[in-house]
């Protein structure tokens, strides 16, 4: 079952910015859903979107398989969200914070010392909020939206601001709040390898346009798909020939030739091939793309 | 039950900021400032206070300032304060994620605005008794007031003043809602308090919303002829403005594109 699903959501904010072009989502319950997209390619937007932010235009949505509007009040009860920059009360502590949406969502009271506890900020006391680091903020933030113990936690760019040790709390947080109590979680993110080490599953939006969608394997197996062989020599026409009796060349234009990944003995093969031929091998490489080149790749096609 | 858990949750959020303290100050500025004179003319006291129409005498003068301009000003500020805890703070989207109704959260907001206006109106009655009685207490030649306090027609007063403020708070609290900027509404709540009281002699001031609580307190202290508007209740007039000015807010708010 599908905790969100958006069916064609399409959003303009003008008639000539369409900020999202039918973004069919799918959030499926108990993973942990990387929105990756660069700055400004729809993902806030569609998170927006998905909370009620901001009012629906076309296309449908759908969280825990009913349609969001018609039961608004109800599906947020089970709903915790951080939507961009830190959204607290700077002129109130952090107790103080959580104290204010507590009765809102009628969770019991020992419920703000233990969310307190987890996100490390137990021990601010009467310290206010405006007085807090950015990541302090950040963590208030997280702490709000895990008060209400929801079963589907959306996170927009949670570890902004956060210090590296920070980010790796946070994302330990995060997934044993997956698999020990089965959150399914929706974390948006411009940046892949601070996502991928948690994620399972990943959607990646580029001006509004959902370009992939899949689990973080499916990703990895098109990495593949990224890897191959460079070769450097003295005379890339004459080597074309020669290259082209062992394997296909992915590419073959002068100082670029590339071949798909190849046994260690065909590339020994050529490169014998090659010498015996009078062309000198200056470089052979075997290039690895990671899953950020990936991205990248992804978003330029 | 969700009304009153809203509304204890908006009420926790004014905790501390400047729209908790203006409450106060709003309450026991004129008491103070005529505790101040009192003390200055300490010489002419033993007269006032023997006076039979002491209370009255009071309660006219501490009004005078507080219905015409205390009290419009006060307003504007608090419905822009209330409103700039979820802009400045950058938590309407928080606020619009919570599983509240539009109409609940917007109801909780304009609850605290009228409760924070009735708790002025408490202090400013206190104040206003206290700055009577502390200077007999203090003064040996000042004699307790012998008159009576007119209990009733103070109570009577004060409601019908508190319905003539609730046009400010409606239009206050739409513009408010409206706009991020506190400027705007504060600006614009100026502008037309200050062209309502250069009108205030014009035959038709009644229709300008924000004069209603000057022209109740000029008629019941005298200073305007109790038939000046024979085909028109102020307070007929004050509870229609403000219905027309929450539905008016209550319909912009809900339909507000960006919750966010």
């Amino acid at each position: 079952m599908n905790s969100i699903e958006t069916i064609n959501l399409t959003h303009r904010f003008s008639q000539s910015e369409t900020a999202l072009n039918s973004v069919n989502l799918q959030v499926q319950q108990n993973t942990i859903y990387g929105f990756l997209g660069p700055n400004g390619a729809g993902k806030t937007t569609t998170l927006k979107l998905i909370l009620g932010l901001l009012r629906k235009q076309q296309g449908e949505i759908l969280v825990f398989g009913k349609p969001f509007a018609e039961q608004r009040v109800q599906t947020l009860k089970n709903i915790g969200s951080m939507i961009e920059s830190p959204s607290i009360y700077g002129h109130l502590t952090a107790a103080e914070n959580l104290r204010i949406l507590q009765p809102v969502y009628g969770c019991p009271q020992k419920r703000i010392s233990e969310v307190l506890e987890l996100t490390g900020l137990a021990r601010t006391g009467s310290k206010k909020a405006n007085q807090f680091s950015l990541g302090m903020k950040q963590r208030l933030s997280i702490a709000i939206a895990l008060l209400p113990s929801p079963s589907l936690l959306i996170l927009d760019e949670p570890t902004n601001g956060l210090d590296p040790n920070g980010m790796i709390e946070i994302r330990e947080l995060l997934r044993d709040l997956n698999r020990n109590h089965g959150t399914t979680i929706l974390v948006s993110s411009h940046l892949l390898n601070e996502i991928e080490k948690f994620v399972t599953h990943i959607g990646i939006i580029h001006r509004g346009n959902l370009l992939f969608q899949g689990t973080l394997a499916n990703l990895i197996s098109k990495q593949q798909q990224y890897c191959f062989i460079a070769f450097e020599t003295s005379d890339d026409a004459g080597a074309v020939a020669i290259i082209n009796k062992f394997s296909t060349l992915l590419r073959a234009d002068s100082g670029n030739l590339a071949t798909p990944i190849l046994p260690k003995e065909k590339i020994a093969a050529i490169n014998q091939a090659l010498v015996q031929n009078g062309i000198d091998v200056y470089q052979i490489t075997r290039v690895e793309s990671d899953l950020e080149k990936i991205f990248f790749d992804v978003i330029s096609d | 039950m969700n009304f009153i858990n809203s509304f204890s949750s908006e009420w926790l959020k004014k905790k501390r900021s400047l729209a908790s303290w203006l409450v106060v100050v709003g309450g026991f500025f004129t008491p103070c400032i005529i505790l101040l004179s009192r003390f200055k003319n300490a010489a002419k006291l033993p007269a006032l206070y023997a006076a039979p129409n002491f209370w009255l005498r009071q309660w006219n003068q501490s009004w005078e300032s507080m219905a015409a301009f205390l009290l419009p000003i006060g307003i504007i500020l608090a419905a822009g304060l209330v409103t700039q805890i979820e802009f400045k703070n950058n938590t309407w989207k928080q606020l619009h994620a919570t599983p509240q109704r539009f109409s609940t959260i917007f109801f909780a907001k304009l609850l605290v605005v009228l409760v924070m206006l009735a708790e002025t109106f408490v202090l400013f009655n206190v104040g206003m008794y206290l700055s009577g009685v502390i200077p007999s207490a203090l003064f040996g030649n000042v004699p307790y007031p012998t008159a009576a306090i007119p209990y009733r027609a103070f109570l009577s007063a004060n409601f019908n003043l508190y319905i003539d403020c609730l046009p400010i708070l409606a239009l206050q609290y739409l513009i408010s809602l409206q706009f991020r900027n506190f400027l705007v509404p504060v600006g614009v709540g100026f502008a037309i308090w200050f062209l309502g009281i250069g009108l205030l002699s014009w035959r038709y001031s009644f229709f300008l919303p924000y004069n209603l609580s000057t022209i109740d307190f000029f008629i019941s202290s005298g200073q305007f002829p109790r038939d000046r508007y024979p085909l028109i209740n102020i307070h007929h007039l004050a509870i229609v403005y403000t219905a027309v000015f929450t539905i008016a807010a209550y319909v912009l708010y809900v339909a507000k594109k960006d919750k966010g």
